[in-house]
């Protein structure tokens, strides 16, 4: 058999993996390097300028990545403190186990986008529940149109949304677990905070690492809550990166310019989520 | 140290059922202060069952378990100073070697000065001196299981100590060294230690008692010799020794044995005979080879003569029957039958698969 014959063979899977995933990423690069907008649309060629301009002159969107990047930092360890909680309630024999579990589950079966919006009514600054119960203090904070309760707000709507994944992961870890090093440590004669410090929480060490990788790669796309229950506001308090590139590319139709956005938005995820991957593995894995 | 006790113990893991299963059939055991036990058996014989209701990690469903004439049936495992191994070495990986082996007395609130005496006391005997500072986790397997061992020998108040199937992961040459100093712990410290194995070759040369398990229930229990040699049920005969005992249906007639065509004397007497299932066993080691007929013998073919280096395995065939037969390996087999003196101090004589004594 020479060469010509494999490829015949790998031909139909090279193509469609360069059609589905290279393709995309190439015109991407190559529509970055254009001016396409809605009154010149084509690709021509305008060198780095979109590159040069968003180094240079975009204050707005490396705001809205830090704000990103504190946002889904924020839920993330939220998400991983509340499910691991509930996943170790649910993972011992307690009655009505099987309820809870599904209970637990129930927001990440919803959509989205119409739970979100049930949130903004819950937090609706005049209208909703939660400012009616508040308004018995004699208080009614501003949920949607204050800076830093706005973020608040977004960051307990993600929770809520996203803990279940979470609690599920964690769960299906825990279920894993070896039976024998917890029987070990019971005759070792240690108590449950020792158990959880020296036992538990070392063996949940890599599907934790796991598990927050995959909730961080998830949690830096938000766009549907934002977009939602705040849309970016007040201001710019609540835009996020996806959010700003969603605007810049179908609000203004700057199409190159918001695909300089996204390639470099690519770039910066890759790397960072990169080192977050290995400083987790090395605080949690290789420390123990 | 403690004795150990079972009166009427007895577990079925299905308690609501009416006819409930039993992985341990109602029995009563004593374990002697310091000995040296071996519970032997197949996978799913109740082995691990007997060990967890003793740890405590199983409440027993019938019957009570004491400690020193003490009854702690329903005690904690926390609180019934058991230590244990498993079958893969249990460690805490977040630890150095000092503070796995001093976990147990740091949970225990001994004083700093006296974890530090009894863990380089322990850490001595077991040759973890040189990484008694090093992360537990970049240890060997034998190292780990020495560790989960260790933990077990710092608390002086041990009752035993309980190992189940500990030496699985250990190399064939660590195996031996690491049995040795099992045994060497066992004579320093006078710890009961209980043993659990499937392997035979394990639990001989390890334990000075060996109890024998089979579908929930201890079918023998005696040293090595005595399983060896006067097996109480063909069970046993068939599980110990490799090969198994050669065992035959048979009949007594006019005080003689009946197998097949052959008549063979017994040193039993016939009258406390009563049952008609009866089995006559020998190991193939007890019989010897002889190139003319004598007492006792029989007439067989050979069929196969294997070299298993160090000693040669013969399968012979009489009355389509198969005996195997133990040989030197230097003893020459040129002949195609020959005659095997099965003498009668040798041979087990099995009535409803119980030996008769």
């Amino acid at each position: 058999m020479n060469f010509r014959h494999k490829f015949v063979f790998l031909l139909p899977g090279l193509l469609i993996l360069i059609g589905i995933l290279i393709f995309p990423i190439v015109f991407t690069v190559r529509l970055s390097l254009s001016s396409w907008d809605s009154f010149f649309p084509g690709l021509d060629f305008i060198g780095l300028d979109n590159y040069i301009r968003l180094f240079t002159d975009d204050k707005r969107f490396w705001e809205s990545f830090f704000r990103l990047s504190f946002l889904s930092v924020t839920t993330v360890l939220l998400q991983y403190i509340i499910g691991f909680s509930l996943a170790l309630i649910v993972w011992k024999d307690i009655i009505f186990q099987r309820f809870f579990r599904v209970l637990f589950l129930i927001p990440m079966m919803t959509t989205p986008v119409i739970m979100t919006v049930i949130w903004r009514t819950f937090f609706h600054e005049s209208l909703g529940p939660v400012n009616d119960f508040f308004s018995l203090f004699g208080v009614t904070p501003l949920w949607l149109s204050d800076e830093t309760l706005a973020k608040v707000t977004v960051i307990i709507v993600e929770v809520w949304q996203w803990t279940p994944f979470m609690f599920l992961l964690l769960l299906a870890g825990l279920l894993s677990l070896p039976k024998e090093p917890f029987l070990a440590a019971a005759i070792d004669g240690a108590s449950p905070i020792r158990k959880f410090i020296y036992v538990t929480f070392p063996l949940m060490a890599p599907i934790s690492i796991g598990a927050i990788i995959i909730r961080l790669i998830e949690a830096s796309k938000i766009m549907d809550t934002v977009y939602v229950l705040t849309s970016g506001g007040p201001g710019t308090a609540t835009e996020t990166s996806s959010f700003y590139i969603f605007i810049k590319g179908l609000r203004e139709f700057q199409m190159g310019y918001s695909a300089a956005l996204s390639f470099t938005y690519l770039i910066i995820m890759i790397i960072s989520l990169t080192i977050i991957a290995k400083l987790l593995v090395k605080l949690l894995i290789n420390n123990n | 140290m403690a004795k150990i006790e079972f009166k009427n113990v007895g577990h079925s893991y299905d308690q609501t059922a009416k006819h409930p299963v039993y992985a341990l059939k109602p029995f009563s055991l004593s374990w002697e202060d310091g000995g040296r036990y071996a519970l032997l058996g197949p996978s799913g014989c109740g082995k691990t069952t007997m060990l967890n209701i003793i740890s405590g990690l199983i409440t027993p469903s019938e019957g009570n378990v004491f400690f020193n004439d003490q009854n702690i049936t329903s005690v904690k495992t926390e609180q019934r100073n058991i230590a244990q191994v498993f079958q893969f070495p249990v460690i805490y990986n977040t630890m150095s070697v000092y503070d796995n082996l001093a976990f147990p007395l740091k949970c225990r609130k001994f004083s700093e000065s006296h974890i530090r005496k009894k863990v380089n006391e322990v850490a001595e005997i077991l040759n973890l001196s040189s990484v008694i500072d090093s992360g537990a986790k970049r240890l060997t397997a034998d190292q780990k299981q020495l560790i989960s061992l260790g933990r077990g020998l710092v608390r002086e108040d041990v009752a035993a100590v309980l190992m189940d199937e500990p030496l699985t992961v250990i190399d064939p040459d660590l195996k031996f060294k690491l049995r040795r100093k099992l045994k060497e712990i066992n004579s320093k410290y006078k710890t009961t230690l209980i043993y659990v194995t499937h392997d035979q070759n394990e639990a001989m040369t390890f334990a000075e008692k060996i109890i024998v398990m089979d579908s929930g229930q201890i079918v023998q229990r005696g040293s090595s010799k005595e399983l060896f040699e006067r097996p109480s049920t063909t069970f046993v005969a068939y599980f110990i020794g490799s090969p198994a005992m050669n065992i035959f249906n048979c009949s007594i007639a006019n005080n003689e044995l009946i197998l097949g065509k052959f008549k063979l004397k017994i040193d039993k007497n016939p009258d406390q005979i009563t049952s008609n299932d009866l089995k006559v066993g020998i190991r193939s080691e007890f019989i010897d080879l002889s190139d003319k007929p004598k007492e006792n013998s029989i007439h067989v073919k050979i069929k196969s003569n294997e070299d298993f280096g160090n000693y040669k395995l013969l399968t012979c065939e009489f009355d389509n029957l198969e005996i195997k037969v133990k040989i030197k390996r230097e003893q020459n087999v040129t002949s195609e039958t020959t005659y095997l003196i099965l003498s009668k101090n040798r041979l087990c004589l099995y009535e409803k698969e119980k030996l008769i004594n």
